[in-house]
């Protein structure tokens, strides 16, 4: 799974040489920033819950009939519940992201394949990048978490809403 | 290929749930003895040669019957071979020292290497006892033991534990190929 080690390892093996100089100052680069990282990773496992509701909530909100409006809402507490497991889905995996210091967990495990699983299912993106962008304004530091922490998990939502437009 | 951060991410997956405060306190103890562990990488990369050599040349001491005819080592060409092996086994557990993982070195290095020494007829015991002295030599380095003239102008630290855990990437090593 990529990360900054793994890709550094992964250069000097394919050159047949010890890590270099450069290569440890890429780790240590990477090690530096880690600390924020995890902090992001240990605030969003202990609050992923309500983040995620407020996600929802304001997804419903925003589009009470569905993002292209063909859907009417029959069954809105379902719906709700399937809305909620998805955005803790991608929060599971944000959290995954910010502990490896990499976009390999969401790449491999989310985002490979799913604007042609949501066109399938019929299901518009829209209405996850309104979740997501709803989280991206979500969070405020100092109160949830330090700056550079803040920082790192916006990046990740960010790539996420991207990876959905 | 993993690390420490990417094994907590695979091993969190299998079963679904978020890396949470218990998981994070041993990457947290990571990142604080990050320059140690580079130190650490550093002591084996730049004395690889050292180590390597000291190693093969300890084998053959202990073991005459290597450099006769008909031994493990006779010949340059299989003396060469050697050495070389010796410094791949190396380099593999140096990546592993720094990714703090050991999958590196299993998934590149030691799988299917048993086999293959079998095939080549390479004379195990001889090998895992070269890996037993780099083990030693290693751990002689990281923790600024060993031999006057090599000594690193580095600031003494408690650096027993990434002696063993380099041990135990060494000791993969040896129950692999033995």
């Amino acid at each position: 799974m990529k990360s900054v080690i793994t890709t550094v390892v992964g250069a000097a093996d394919s050159a047949s040489r010890f890590p270099s100089a450069s290569d440890m100052e890429s780790v240590q680069g990477s090690i530096q920033r880690a600390a924020a990282r995890l902090e992001a990773a240990e605030k969003l496992s202990a609050n992923y819950d309500a983040i995620a509701q407020r996600a929802v909530d304001a997804v419903y909100a925003q589009y009470p009939n569905g993002a292209t409006g063909r859907q009417p809402r029959q069954c809105a507490t379902e719906g709700k519940e399937k809305c909620k497991r998805d955005f803790v889905h991608y929060l599971r995996l944000i959290n995954y992201c910010l502990v490896t210091g990499g976009t390999g967990p969401l790449d491999e495990l989310a985002i490979n394949g799913q604007k042609e699983v949501y066109k399938a299912l019929s299901i518009d993106a829209g209405t996850y990048v309104a979740g997501f962008s709803n989280m991206r304004n979500d969070g405020c530091s100092p109160r949830d978490m330090s700056a550079q922490a803040l920082t790192a998990y916006n990046t990740l939502l960010d790539y996420v809403i991207n990876s959905l437009g | 290929m993993l690390d420490a951060f990417s094994r907590k991410a695979v091993s969190a997956d299998s079963s679904g749930a978020f890396i949470g405060g218990g998981e994070l306190a041993s990457l947290k103890s990571f990142i604080a003895d990050g320059n140690k562990r580079l130190d650490a990488v550093n002591a084996i990369s730049s004395n690889a040669a050292c180590i390597v050599s000291d190693a093969v040349a300890g084998i053959c001491c202990e073991n005459t019957g290597l450099t006769a005819p008909n031994g493990g080592v006779y010949t340059n060409r299989k003396m060469a071979a050697c050495l070389r092996d010796g410094e791949i086994v190396l380099r593999y557990v140096s990546y592993a020292l720094l990714a703090g993982d050991a999958s590196v070195l299993q998934d590149r290095c030691l799988n299917g290497l048993r086999e293959t020494y079998a095939a080549l007829g390479v004379p195990t015991g001889s090998a895992a006892r070269a890996v037993a002295i780099m083990k030693a030599a290693s751990a002689a380095l990281i923790t600024n033991t060993n031999s006057q003239p090599k000594k690193a102008a580095v600031t003494q630290g408690d650096c027993a534990s990434l002696a063993g855990e380099a041990g135990s990437y060494f000791d993969a090593v040896i129950s692999a190929i033995s």
